[in-house]
């Protein structure tokens, strides 16, 4: 484990990761140090959501590496099949998904307990109890026994993050988890995601919410073109940014809003 | 038209079209015991990443979904004795035809549902830390079934009407009877009148059943 906070929780190196003939990635370096919530804002197509993914271990890569909490757990293989994750150490990450993911054949509660009890070998009756204190905290208690198609978008995406949880990771990784969301149910996730970051709860999110970035990031990264192109606290980023770029981006989307 | 219509030739006559129902249901229920269990290995090699195992079971998919059912169980009735030496009776045979060629459907059916399991849902699985043979069992195999029933159902009941091409080959199914009845009675409206709708009376309820499941699915979806 960390043992000072300056030690870095995440340390990415040299990631790089194509499609193709497409270069999504060009060479990220990123340390994370614990108890930061970054939010990466930029352009569609800049790699933001490509760095959760591979951060999560979804995708391969084609060069650089990937260190948590000290120990390296993705590295980049002679060819991108050959990519070498560490599945222990990626347990400690969870993830949260723009689509919900709930499993549509079980219900709410089923759906929290699966990995605990599969892959943990947690006790159901363990599992449940601490399933059913997480509902309750994140005012879902009243619908463990219903199934995601009778839940609303802003109720599935909550499941989904109790759902991550439930695994007790040391980093969450958000990946646009309110942009298939109706407005009016986008602030009773992003209440849950702030209400997780009182509690420290180190985090990544890719957002397009200008709003929630501003009011949730200790740290915002600037994704464009499969580089960072900024990097700083938000009053910086969001506010007076000193790239170009950033300013361009910036710009649009503040205009866009207003 | 000049003709009396004469049902009770028919309806005194009710045992041996019973009889032959009974018959036809059991192939149906053999044929589809075999097409559900058969037809799920068989999507497995479809989907293999060996071509030593997908291409036999394609070709196997291909050749039934490609040739008329009439033509496979003829082919089974005359061509297995001579061409391997077994001679099983004409129900096992009439079995074994419908059973492969429902399997050769259902197989399809199988794999589409499987196929179509959201590539999402397995990151989910992934980033949850389910291990591969986990995912399948809790995730996409769940997911295929609940999406594959209506088509099941479907196939399944396509093959209670497709026996009664089994007649031909003398199976004493409730075609068969059917034809037996009209020649003995010389009344085939009224006679293949009663097979149709006893055919129909057994189908129709399970057309229905495909109807609701899969207003029901819509209605879950999402």
């Amino acid at each position: 484990m960390i043992d000072r906070a300056t030690d870095p929780l995440v340390s990415v190196s040299g990631l790089q990761k194509a499609y193709g003939a497409l270069q999504v990635l060009q060479g990220i370096d990123l340390t994370m140090k614990p108890g930061e919530r970054l939010v990466v804002i930029g352009p569609s197509g800049g790699g933001k959501s490509t760095l959760l993914r591979v951060m999560m271990g979804l995708e391969n890569i084609n060069g650089g590496s990937i260190t948590f909490a000290g120990k390296p757990y993705i590295h980049a293989g002679a060819k991108p099949a050959k990519t070498a994750i560490d599945f222990q150490v990626r347990r400690s990450i969870g993830m949260v998904f723009q689509h919900y993911t709930l499993f549509p054949h079980l219900n709410v509660l089923q759906n929290l307990i699966l990995a605990p009890c599969k892959v943990r070998g947690e006790k159901k009756s363990a599992a449940t109890e601490r399933a059913n204190a997480l509902l309750t905290r994140f005012g879902l208690g009243q619908k463990a026994t219903a199934f995601p198609s009778q839940l609303s978008g802003g109720q599935k995406q909550r499941v989904a993050i109790a759902r991550a949880l439930m695994l007790d990771p040391k980093l969450m990784l958000f990946d646009e988890v309110t942009s298939a969301l109706d407005p009016e149910l986008v602030g009773e996730v992003e209440q849950v995601i702030l209400q997780l970051a009182r509690q420290d709860m180190p985090m990544m999110i890719v957002t397009h919410d200008m709003w929630f970035a501003k009011n949730i990031a200790s740290r915002v990264l600037f994704c464009a073109g499969g580089v960072i192109v900024e990097d700083g606290p938000p009053e910086q980023v969001l506010g007076a940014p000193k790239e170009e770029r950033t300013k361009d981006f910036i710009d649009r989307v503040f205009h866009i809003r207003q | 038209m000049n003709y009396s219509f004469d049902f009770q030739s028919v309806t005194r006559n009710f045992g041996p079209l019973l009889d032959g129902l009974v018959v036809t249901l059991q192939l149906t229920a053999a044929a589809n015991l075999i097409g559900l269990t058969l037809g799920f290995v068989v999507a497995l090699m479809v989907m293999s990443r060996w071509a030593v195992v997908r291409w036999p079971a394609t070709m196997f998919v291909e050749f039934f979904r490609c040739t008329p059912a009439l033509v496979q169980i003829v082919w089974f009735f005359y061509c297995v004795p001579m061409l391997f030496n077994v001679f099983l009776g004409s129900v096992t045979m009439g079995i074994l035809a419908l059973g492969m060629n429902l399997t050769a459907f259902n197989a399809e059916a199988y794999r589409a549902s499987i196929q179509a399991v959201p590539r999402e849902q397995i990151d989910a699985g992934i980033a949850l830390g389910l291990n591969p043979l986990q995912r399948i069992l809790y995730i996409v195999l769940p997911n295929a079934f609940r999406a594959s029933v209506p088509v099941l159902l479907t196939n399944g009941i396509g093959i209670f009407q497709q026996s009664a091409l089994v007649a031909i080959v003398a199976v004493q199914d409730l075609m068969y009877q059917g034809k037996t009845l009209a020649t003995q009675t010389y009344r085939p409206i009224e006679t293949f009148t009663i097979v149709a709708l006893i055919y129909f009376a057994v189908s129709f309820p399970v057309g229905q059943l495909v109807g609701y499941l899969e207003r029901r699915r819509a209605g879950l979806a999402g």
